[in-house]
Formats: C-alpha cells, sequence, structure tokens
C-alpha cells in the first residue's frame, strides 16, 4: 500500500512523539531526533516498522520527533500517522472538539 | 492521593496532548512575540485528576503567577482547565525573553513544595520547539525516584509503578498534610517542650538556670542530658502511631508503654538514677504516637488526636488501678488514688488530656508578651486550676491545692508576667516552696504537654 498523502500525530511534549509520514520511493527512510536516541534510537525504528508492515506499507519516508515517548505511545502515534495519512480516518478538526 | 478518580485510556491522553498543541499554537498566532507557558502535572497512571491533584496544581499555579508577579513580569492571559479528565492544566502568556522565562520555570519545577511532578513548557511563535534545559546549559530533570536523568529512567521504566506513585505521595503528604505534624516536627516538638520548660524562670520550686527549686538532686543539667537521651523514645513513640495497623488502639498503647519503659532506663542512665522526666515520658509518648497516628491517616486535628488518645486508653485506669490494694511498691500517683480517689495523670489521659486542650492551650493561645511571660503565665494558670499529685505528695496533704489556687489568684492579681510585683511574686514562692520542700512537677508536665500542642498547632 501506498502513502496517498502527508501525515502527521503526536506533539513535542516530553513523554510524545511527533511522527510525520510522506510517499517515499525507497522502503523505510528515517530521519530521527531524540535526546536518548543513543539509548533507544533502533527500538524506536523498530517500534514504528512493525506498524508500518502491519498496514502493508511498502514506501515511506518518516521524520520522528521523540521526546521520551513509551513504546505504547509511538505504537499508537504511529498507527494514527498510518490511519492519517492512508485516509482511513479524517484528520481531526480541533477546532471543533 | 491516586487511588479516587475515574481512569482515562491511552487514547484520551494521547489525543489530550494533540488538543492542548492545537490550543498552544492558537495563543502563539494570537501573541506572536508573547512567551506561552503550558503548566501541567505529570502523573503516572491511568488516573490522572482528582481533588487532591486538584489541590496541588491550584496551588503550584498560584505560586507561578505570584512569581511571576514578584519578578515584574506582565501577564497577557491566562487560561485554565481544571477539569479535564486527563488532569488539570492550563497556559500563561507572559510578556518577557523566552530564556529568562524558561529558567524562572524551571527554578519553580526544581523550588515549587511539588514542583517535581510540574511540567511547564515554554515557547513562542518564533520558537516553536520549546527551550529545552540542555539548551540552556542545565541537567536535565532528575528522577522523582532515583534522581537520575528522568527521561532515561521512564524510558528504560526502571522504577516501578508503585514506587513513582510512592515518591509523590511522600512529597504531596509533606506538603499538603499538616507538615508540622510530620515525625522531623514533632519530636522536635518534644524536645522543645522538655527544654523550653527547664529554661523557663523564675519556676516556684522547679529545676531552671538559675535554681534548683526544692530539688536538691538535679540541676538545669540533668534535665538537658535526659532530654537528648530521649529522642530515640520519641522518634520510637511517633513511628509506632504512624505505622500502627488495626482497629484496636489499646495495642499501640501497649507497644508504647514498653518504649516507655526503655525510655526510663535510658533517663535514668543518662540522669544517674535522677528521675526528672518520668510523668513527660509516659504523656509525651501517647502524644506523640497519636499525632503519627493521626499524620498517617490525615486525621490533623486536636479533635482526632484526643479520640486516638482516649481510644488507646480505654482500659487504662481499669487496668492501672485493679490491683493496687495488693501491689508491694506504689507510685505516688497509685498511692494518691488509693488515699484521695485522685486519678492523676492516668485520668487525664484517659480522658484525652482535657486539661490541656480545655485548659491550658487556651491560656497560652491567649497570652501575650515574650516567650518567657507567656509560657510564666500558662505554668500558674496550670497550677492554679489542676490536681497536681507531685504538689500533693510533696506536702503530704491534698489541702495544699486550695493554697495553689490562691497563690495562682494572687500571681494574676498582681499582673502575672508582666508585672514586676508579679515576677517578684514569684521568687518569693519560690524562696518559699524550698523552704517546705514543694515543687509543682505535675503542672511542670502538663506545661510540657501544652508546649508541645502549641507548637503543633504554631501558637508559638
Amino acid at each position: 500500500m501506498e502513502i496517498k498523502k502527508m501525515a502527521m500525530a503526536g506533539t513535542l511534549e516530553s513523554s510524545d512523539i511527533q511522527i510525520m509520514l510522506s510517499a517515499g520511493t525507497n522502503g523505510y527512510e528515517f530521519e530521527l531526533e531524540s535526546d536518548v536516541a543513543k539509548q533507544f534510537g533502533d527500538q524506536i525504528k523498530a517500534t514504528i516498522t512493525s506498524v508500518l508492515q502491519a498496514y502493508a506499507i511498502d514506501n515511506a519516508k518518516i521524520s520522528v520527533v521523540d521526546k521520551g515517548a513509551l513504546d505504547l505511545v509511538i505504537k499508537a502515534r504511529a498507527v494514527t500517522a498510518v490511519q492519517r495519512a492512508l485516509e482511513i480516518v479524517d484528520t481531526p478538526n480541533w477546532e471543533v472538539l | 492521593m491516586f487511588t479516587k478518580g475515574q481512569a482515562v485510556s491511552l487514547t484520551d491522553i494521547l489525543t489530550n496532548k494533540e488538543v492542548r498543541s492545537f490550543r498552544q499554537a492558537q495563543l502563539q498566532a494570537q501573541y506572536p512575540d508573547k512567551i506561552i507557558c503550558a503548566v501541567k502535572l505529570n502523573i503516572p497512571g491511568e488516573i490522572k485528576t482528582n481533588t487532591a491533584i486538584k489541590n496541588v496544581f491550584v496551588d503550584g499555579w498560584n505560586n507561578i503567577l505570584q512569581t511571576l508577579d514578584a519578578l515584574d513580569y506582565h501577564i497577557e492571559q491566562v487560561a485554565q482547565y481544571l477539569a479535564l479528565p486527563t488532569g488539570p492544566e492550563g497556559f500563561i502568556v507572559v510578556d518577557g525573553q523566552l530564556a529568562a522565562v524558561k529558567k524562572v520555570m524551571i527554578t519553580l519545577e526544581t523550588t515549587l513544595p511539588l514542583g517535581r511532578i510540574f511540567d511547564i513548557d515554554v515557547m513562542t511563535q518564533v520558537n516553536t520547539t520549546q527551550l529545552s534545559r540542555q539548551a540552556l546549559g542545565l541537567p536535565p530533570r532528575q528522577c522523582l525516584v532515583c534522581n537520575q536523568d528522568a527521561k532515561i529512567c521512564a524510558k528504560a521504566q526502571t522504577h516501578s509503578y508503585q514506587e513513582v506513585l510512592a515518591a509523590i505521595d511522600r512529597l504531596y503528604q509533606a506538603h499538603f498534610k499538616a507538615p508540622r505534624w510530620n515525625q522531623v516536627n514533632a519530636v522536635n516538638f518534644a524536645q522543645k517542650g522538655l527544654l523550653y520548660e527547664v529554661s523557663l524562670n523564675p519556676k516556684p520550686g522547679l529545676v531552671d538556670p538559675a535554681s534548683t527549686g526544692a530539688h536538691q538532686d538535679m540541676d538545669v543539667f540533668t534535665f538537658i542530658d535526659s532530654t537528648l537521651a530521649l529522642q530515640t523514645y520519641f522518634n520510637e513513640a511517633y513511628i509506632a502511631g504512624f505505622n500502627f495497623v488495626g482497629d484496636d488502639l489499646t495495642a499501640l498503647f501497649n507497644q508504647l508503654r514498653q518504649s516507655g519503659i526503655k525510655a526510663e532506663h535510658a533517663m535514668f542512665a543518662a540522669t544517674k538514677g535522677v528521675n526528672t522526666h518520668k510523668g513527660a515520658i509516659f504523656s509525651l509518648g501517647i502524644l506523640l504516637g497519636a499525632t503519627g497516628y493521626c499524620y498517617q491517616h490525615n486525621l490533623t486535628t486536636f479533635a482526632h488526636l484526643q479520640a486516638t488518645i482516649k481510644l488507646m486508653l480505654v482500659t487504662l485506669l481499669a487496668t492501672d488501678f485493679e490491683d493496687l490494694a495488693t501491689k508491694q511498691t506504689l507510685t505516688a500517683g497509685e498511692q494518691q488514688f488509693l488515699k484521695y480517689q485522685v486519678t492523676g495523670i492516668r485520668g487525664e489521659a484517659a480522658t484525652g488530656y482535657p486539661t490541656i486542650f480545655a485548659l491550658a492551650l487556651p491560656k497560652l493561645r491567649a497570652t501575650t508578651g515574650t516567650l518567657t511571660q507567656r509560657l510564666l503565665d500558662t505554668l500558674m494558670y496550670i497550677a492554679g486550676h489542676t490536681r497536681d499529685s507531685n504538689l500533693i505528695k510533696r506536702a503530704g496533704d491534698i489541702n495544699i491545692l486550695a493554697e495553689m489556687q490562691t497563690w495562682s489568684e494572687q500571681y494574676f492579681a498582681l499582673g502575672g508576667s508582666k508585672a514586676d510585683a508579679g515576677i517578684s511574686f514569684l521568687h518569693h514562692l519560690d524562696t518559699e516552696f524550698k523552704q517546705r520542700n514543694l515543687s509543682l512537677g505535675g503542672s511542670a508536665d502538663l506545661l510540657i504537654l501544652t508546649i508541645y500542642t502549641g507548637l503543633l498547632e504554631a501558637t508559638i
């Protein structure tokens, strides 16, 4: 499956992660920024990769700013980003919430 | 602090973060040249709000606003969201320099009583990524449990959820649960009670730094030695109450009595066999145990303290006085019970120390002047209104009480501690007490307990 549009999920708050997905042509191309990249960079990428694979996405550019998110948060944000990118869900309009 | 409340899901929390981020962006657009501070709490677990948590937030929020005001920052706008299921939060829009405001907030995160669970993000329109501690050359936030880099501990989940909650709960209790009732303060107040009492002068018949009164075997140093020897016991007594589990509080008293016996040995060892504080050991042990118990159960009022003491001592009079007729050696209190049916300090304790809470402490609150003046008036008031078993014992005659009452009235008629005549009268009484070998040991004990309770409620 291919990414239809650029999509984002998450915030830049501590304990959160912001994941931006856009169309790619060359497998998964990661760009990762994290205070704990040294210790947990590979683990963060692996978690996001498993979500992309679950949605059968073959190519994507993934830009990640991690603020120390836990694994379950990374997973949830990745799922939301994918669903928004694939237009499975509408990007929420916070103005009306 | 965290057991009551509505649980929220991860989705709720993550959605809330995105909503907050959106509100932030709106404020940034509205105030492009101002600083936006996003204030929220880091509460682990699925319960993010309840009354206690809101109290913590409002307390810190008010502190932040006061601090900004004191530093002459102009506050453009505030927006508080106190009732969110995901926890209280709010925004403060400030006119100032980004780095300077961030430093103020970092200081608050470090110095507020519960600052360590506050998370204050600081940002501007031009600098949408929040300024980090590292960017300012400051150390990262410390973990609540182990003081290492908090991000590493959080990410690696080094500590169990229970450990983190317990750490926050300790901070909460230290700040919000009547801090004067905590162990360090309560033990300190007990020792102050003993030291203030012995330092007070002139006292009729009692030991003070200027006179040994009607006592030949002790002086002020004996009392200092004794006070220091009792520190371990005071801590034990407080902890016994704090850690007590069960419904039968008489078990707590029995535990205190065992500690009390050891404390008497420690006292006699320190004073080379002189009884300085036997009465105080009994009563301060009870009060400290009850204070620890009440603090632990968040019942930090005198009504609860008295009720706890009564429950601890519900069987005291029956058990202590039942076998007196056949007992070999009797204490002064026991002898007087047989002779005059005066229940003494036991009766006083078993009824929750009404002499302190209904008589002496109200008197202390009403006194004015220097601490010496206030405590002298309180002592003379106690002596004139109670049955001092030490005085009865030394006089060998219960009619001494009527005489003591007259002396007390005379003292206050002369103007009490603030009048030269009142102080002269105390010196005169001291001489008379020495001649007749009288003392006011019971009243002195009650003064010690009154000082303790007065310190607990910050009357002195």
